[in-house]
């Protein structure tokens, strides 16, 4: 077998399975249709949709026509798409989610092994506003709360403005602006501050310092908008301070947390940006945020948002913590024996009829 | 409980000086056994001892929160890890290093050998300078005297080691000190724990940057 692919069976397989069946049984009580795409599509279509870096993981090969095809990568680029072909006439917001597995040929880091996954996850298409990204952020933790994970979860926002808006305000050429970028990233508190001190000619903002250490709850909002001096900056705060607000009034502030420190996928997403961890996943489990401008890509600019759950590292979680969503391990099965095969196989069936599991005695 | 995962050898006794200062000390008699998991004695830490290069490995897969690292290795490995704080010790360099008075590349390629060969091919790459990267897990001091390379990349402490075997630093290319790297999701789902480390640990780290350079 190539490496990073894997079998599921057994308790495994059911609770994989389980996962997905409570992720999609949130989503369809919140009114989102499950749609299902191509396995198979143009390697152009992920290049657009994940920025060519991420695309260029996936498994590509040619058609027949030597024009260039690739595994589904993801789900989003594909969505979008039809959300600007398809359904161009449809009344908008537009609702759609889906469980399937992706495939990269290159994994992300070395402590991703795994090349392909299984995700679920849910888009919102044509709505914009504060509405929307609550809609989703509201979604994603019932979703957790479904799968008993409520206790063990923490859902960390940001605002991509924040950084977008600082790095405005420094006039960073795009390397200055990918090094600063780099080093909130990894909180590297110290190298921020020097690499700042040496920037050239004006005065840096004292929010720009600052960033790598403010994650935490209300306070953290409040401190950073103490601080800031940009338009863009404070129009972000305000955002996640609606957020924030909505977060509080739905019960959910202990298992939420700001971090402004969040600078990944900067060039994908255009405002609200959020992240899923669980208590014994060494990475997120999931993610998202809001991409005003995917679909343009596919000729239709409008505004969307959602997120994306990895059901592996999930079940893996719960597989550990000997959660049992199936109601299936140690299942019992009743075996049917007799004279004849006919005198067996009717009997299974009528046991089977009364809710029974049979297996045949062969 | 935080796991903190610390690098072996060089480092390992700075390190849990360091932390003793933080007010994170490990016991004597805990030390003296040849266990390579050991718990602190308030009981709120967990260490673990395991080679340099596997710190961001533990790190990086959350079976260790947190881990004491230097920066050479985390160049190398390019591992996904929160490098919140540089702890200022094990202070040293990566440099190349060649035969004192020795010309340049033999026959176009400069053959280069090196425990760091992400660090090296990026270096030579960034510059391009063509190089036959020679893997070697130590004594890479011996590379050049033996032939087998035109220099080495290495770490370099004192230069004592170089010095002895006939060679000397040609350039450096980056400073390396030891950082406390910290796993992303811990990072979240500890936060309370994971923060009061990095303020104890920086609050020591300042304390002996002034100690020893007065």
């Amino acid at each position: 077998m190539p490496g990073g692919m894997r079998y599921h069976f057994g308790d495994e397989a059911r609770l994989r399975r389980a996962v997905e069946a409570g992720a999609l049984g949130v989503f369809d009580g919140w009114g989102y249709e499950e749609i299902a795409t191509p396995a198979v599509d143009y390697y152009a279509l992920f290049e657009r949709g994940m920025g060519r870096e991420e695309a260029g993981r996936a498994f590509r090969f040619t058609d027949t026509d030597g024009r260039m095809l690739a595994l589904r990568a993801d789900l989003t680029s594909s969505v979008a798409r039809a959300a600007a072909t398809l359904f161009a006439a449809a009344p908008r917001p537009l609702r759609f989610c889906y469980a399937a597995s992706v495939f990269r040929q290159r994994p992300r880091s070395h402590a991703e092994w795994k090349r392909q996954g299984r995700q679920v996850g849910c888009e919102l298409i044509g709505a914009g506003g504060a509405g929307a990204d609550l809609e989703v952020l509201a979604v994603a933790a019932e979703v957790l709360e479904r799968l008993g994970l409520r206790g063990r979860c923490c859902f960390t926002v940001n605002h991509v403005g924040v950084f977008n808006g600082l790095a405005e305000e420094l006039r960073l050429d795009p390397e200055a602006r990918e090094r600063v970028r780099r080093l909130v990233d990894a909180r590297d508190a110290a190298g921020l501050e020097e690499l700042l001190a040496r920037r050239a000619g004006g005065e840096t903002p004292a929010l720009a310092g600052r960033l790598t250490r403010l994650s935490g709850k209300r306070e953290a909002l409040t401190a950073a908008r103490s601080l800031v001096s940009n338009g863009r900056t404070a129009e972000a705060l305000a955002a996640l301070a609606q957020v924030w607000d909505a977060v509080e009034a739905l019960g959910l502030a202990d298992a939420f947390e700001v971090d402004l420190g969040d600078v990944s996928g900067l060039d994908y997403y255009t405002g609200l940006i959020f992240k899923i961890y669980v208590e014994g996943a060494g990475a997120r489990v999931g993610g998202g945020g809001r991409y005003d401008e995917l679909t343009a890509s596919f000729g239709r600019r409008e505004p969307a948002v959602g997120f994306v759950l990895d059901t592996d590292a999930i079940t893996e979680v719960l597989a550990r913590a000997g959660v049992d969503l199936a109601g299936g391990n140690g299942r019992h099965f009743q075996s049917v024996g007799g004279e004849s095969l006919s005198e067996r196989l009717l009997e299974a069936q009528r046991r089977r009829a009364r809710g029974e599991r049979v297996r045949l005695a062969l | 409980m935080l796991t903190i995962a610390i690098a072996k050898g060089r480092m390992q006794a700075e390190a849990l000086a360091l932390l003793a200062r933080a007010g994170v000390r490990v016991s004597e008699a805990a030390l003296a056994t040849r266990r390579l998991a050991v718990e602190d004695e308030a009981g709120g830490y967990r260490f673990i001892f395991v080679k340099p290069a596997d710190v961001p490995v533990y790190v990086e897969h959350g079976i260790a929160d947190c881990g004491v690292v230097g920066r050479d290795v985390l160049l190398e490995t390019g591992a996904d890890v929160l490098q919140p704080l540089d702890l200022k010790i094990g202070g040293c360099r990566l440099a190349v290093a060649a035969k004192a008075g020795a010309g340049g590349a033999r026959a176009g390629v400069l053959h280069v050998a090196t425990k760091y060969p992400r660090v090296a091919a990026a270096h030579f790459g960034s510059r391009g300078v063509p190089v036959e990267i020679i893997e070697l897990s130590g004594s890479v001091e011996l590379a050049p005297v033996l032939g087998l390379a035109d220099c080495i990349v290495d770490l370099v402490e004192t230069g004592r080691t170089l010095a002895e075997n006939g060679l000397a630093v040609v350039e450096t290319i980056a400073e390396s000190t030891a950082r406390l790297v910290v796993n992303r999701a811990s990072y979240q789902l500890k936060a309370a724990s994971v923060s009061k480390l990095i303020e104890a640990l920086s609050e020591a780290a300042r304390g002996e940057q002034k100690q020893g350079k007065p």
